[in-house]
């Protein structure tokens, strides 16, 4: 009985401690986030249309609260050159995409992008999830990245 | 003694300066279409000495345990760089565990191998040797062999400025030669500059490739080209194709550790692909119609299937011939012709 507690335990605080999203480059402090670490941040809910032309409810965290925990230079500091760093965005399946840090800073943008976490009150589907980037008023969806796996803030050259 | 000092000192520095004169760099010719985004090692710039002995490398199977097995044997010129099995037969004699890949346009692969396990050239190019199914010999092993030959080390001097061999320097030299595969002229790149006319099927065939089908207003697509598109014909991605609905190879997952990459592989190049049977990571499939069959009717729905494959195709048997037709406008004749490519012994 105890064996099989321990099994538990082992098989459970595996599965739980897995990074599951990377934020590194041009930070203070790069890190590797758990779930956990994610359900502690701030989260806001948007309404923003899919693919599918449907305006859905979607809850996560806006990105700019994962730049402000690893130390990007965002608000006041995005001035002079730091106005063209840019996050790079990185799927599971290798896909990436891009936005220049002031899409995501609140002082210069009215929209605000978040690492989705449910749909319409229920997770993401697998596929989609477990985070994916929701970028309200966009025409095109392309830059709402499905399974994130990694942020990666960077200067242009 | 200190008179000598002065000549020591000048004839070392034209030893230097001679070391660098005959070893110019390599003038890697970009096809404007591929961009630069991509990487070369800072500690191993390509240079002439360094293809050229790459290349030697690239073809001489004094690499393997019993001498039998070159690189080459399982990525020959003429076949784009592969070797028409769909698995293949090292030193051992027992089959490799997956399907040999084209080598053309490496320098804009990030991930090698189909699970995309090594990051860079120089780190995969070990691989094989060290396997037993593959080459069979540690490249340790295969550095010593070659040390004893007279041919190898005043090329190792040439290329690298020592004579002393090690497997780091092998397979720096081999990383530059396969660095210097591009393909980029084949119909298709001369339909793109003017200089080729499409027929009527192979254009049929391009506009299924490159669009997505839009049943309101009457667009027929393949849309071959959302994980197969840019002038590459690959992304630098990973996905379940649907072959199986209960996958046996783990692919992706076995490097990563997370279960939604189970089943996922490299999206590989289509450039030469009518070269490149037989098809898939395990070569299930032996020709381009069982390709775009799998795609158009065959999908296996599994639990990571790629959500780009979810909803099937259907294409008709003539749309099927014209994608066909269209595929093999990318057979690049001048890049399986290259004599600066093929094997220098």
């Amino acid at each position: 009985m105890v064996n099989y507690v321990v099994l538990f335990w082992l098989i459970f605080s595996s599965a739980s401690a897995q990074t599951v999203l990377k934020v590194s480059g041009e930070v203070a402090q790069p890190l590797h986030l758990q779930a956990t670490d994610l359900k502690v941040l701030p989260h806001v809910e948007i309404k923003a249309a899919d693919r599918d032309g449907k305006e859905h409810r979607y809850s996560g965290i806006p990105v700019i609260e994962l730049l402000k925990k690893v130390g990007v230079t965002v608000g006041g500091q995005l001035r002079g050159e730091n106005l063209v760093k840019y996050a790079l965005i990185r799927a599971a399946d290798g896909y990436e995409v891009l936005f220049a840090l002031p899409e995501l800073d609140p002082e210069f943008s009215n929209r605000t992008i978040i690492l989705a976490e449910s749909m319409d009150g229920a997770a993401l589907p697998a596929g989609m999830g477990p985070y994916r980037i929701v970028v309200p008023e966009e025409k095109k969806p392309a830059r709402w990245i499905r399974e994130v796996r990694e942020i990666e803030i960077r200067f242009a050259k | 003694m200190t008179r000598s000092l002065p000549l020591l000192l000048s004839l070392l520095l034209m030893g230097i300066a001679f070391a660098f004169t005959t070893n110019p760099p390599y003038e890697l010719q970009i096809p404007p279409s591929f961009g630069h985004r991509y990487t070369i090692p800072e500690d191993n710039p390509l240079t002439v000495e360094g293809v050229a002995l790459g290349r030697f490398l690239f073809y001489d199977s004094l690499l393997s345990k019993n001498n039998t097995i070159s690189c080459s044997s399982c990525h020959q010129q003429a076949l784009a760089f592969t070797d028409g099995f769909n698995l293949s037969i090292g030193v051992s004699g027992r089959p490799t565990f997956r399907n040999s890949m084209s080598l053309a346009n490496l320098l804009w692969v990030r991930n090698f191998f189909w699970d995309g396990h090594s990051k860079t050239l120089e780190a995969q190019a070990l691989i094989p040797m060290n396997h037993p199914d593959e080459m069979g010999l540690a490249p340790e092993k295969s550095a010593q062999k070659l040390q004893q030959t007279k041919f190898y080390p005043k090329r190792f001097q040439k290329a690298f400025g020592t004579n002393q061999i090690t497997p780091k320097l092998m397979a720096q030299a081999l990383a530059q030669f396969e660095r210097t595969l591009i393909s980029a002229n084949s119909p298709y790149d001369q339909y793109l500059r003017g200089k080729y006319t499409l027929t009527p099927a192979e254009k049929r065939g391009l506009d299924l490739f490159m669009r997505g089908s839009n049943p309101d207003r009457g667009i027929r697509g393949a849309n071959c080209a959302h994980c197969h598109g840019g002038a590459q014909f690959f992304q630098n991605r990973f996905h379940n194709n649907g072959l199986d609905a209960s996958p046996l190879d783990p692919g992706r997952q076995e490097v990563t550790g997370f279960e939604e990459d189970f089943a996922r592989f490299r999206v590989p190049t289509l450039r030469n692909i009518a070269l490149t049977a037989p098809y898939m990571h395990d070569g299930r499939f032996k020709t381009l119609e069982e390709v775009v069959n799998h795609y158009s009717d065959h999908i296996a729905q599994s639990r990571t299937l790629s959500a780009d494959l979810r909803g099937m195709i259907s294409l008709t048997s003539s749309e099927k011939k014209d994608l066909i037709a269209f595929l093999h406008t990318l057979t690049d004749r001048e890049f399986i012709r290259n004599p600066a490519f093929s094997n220098p012994f």
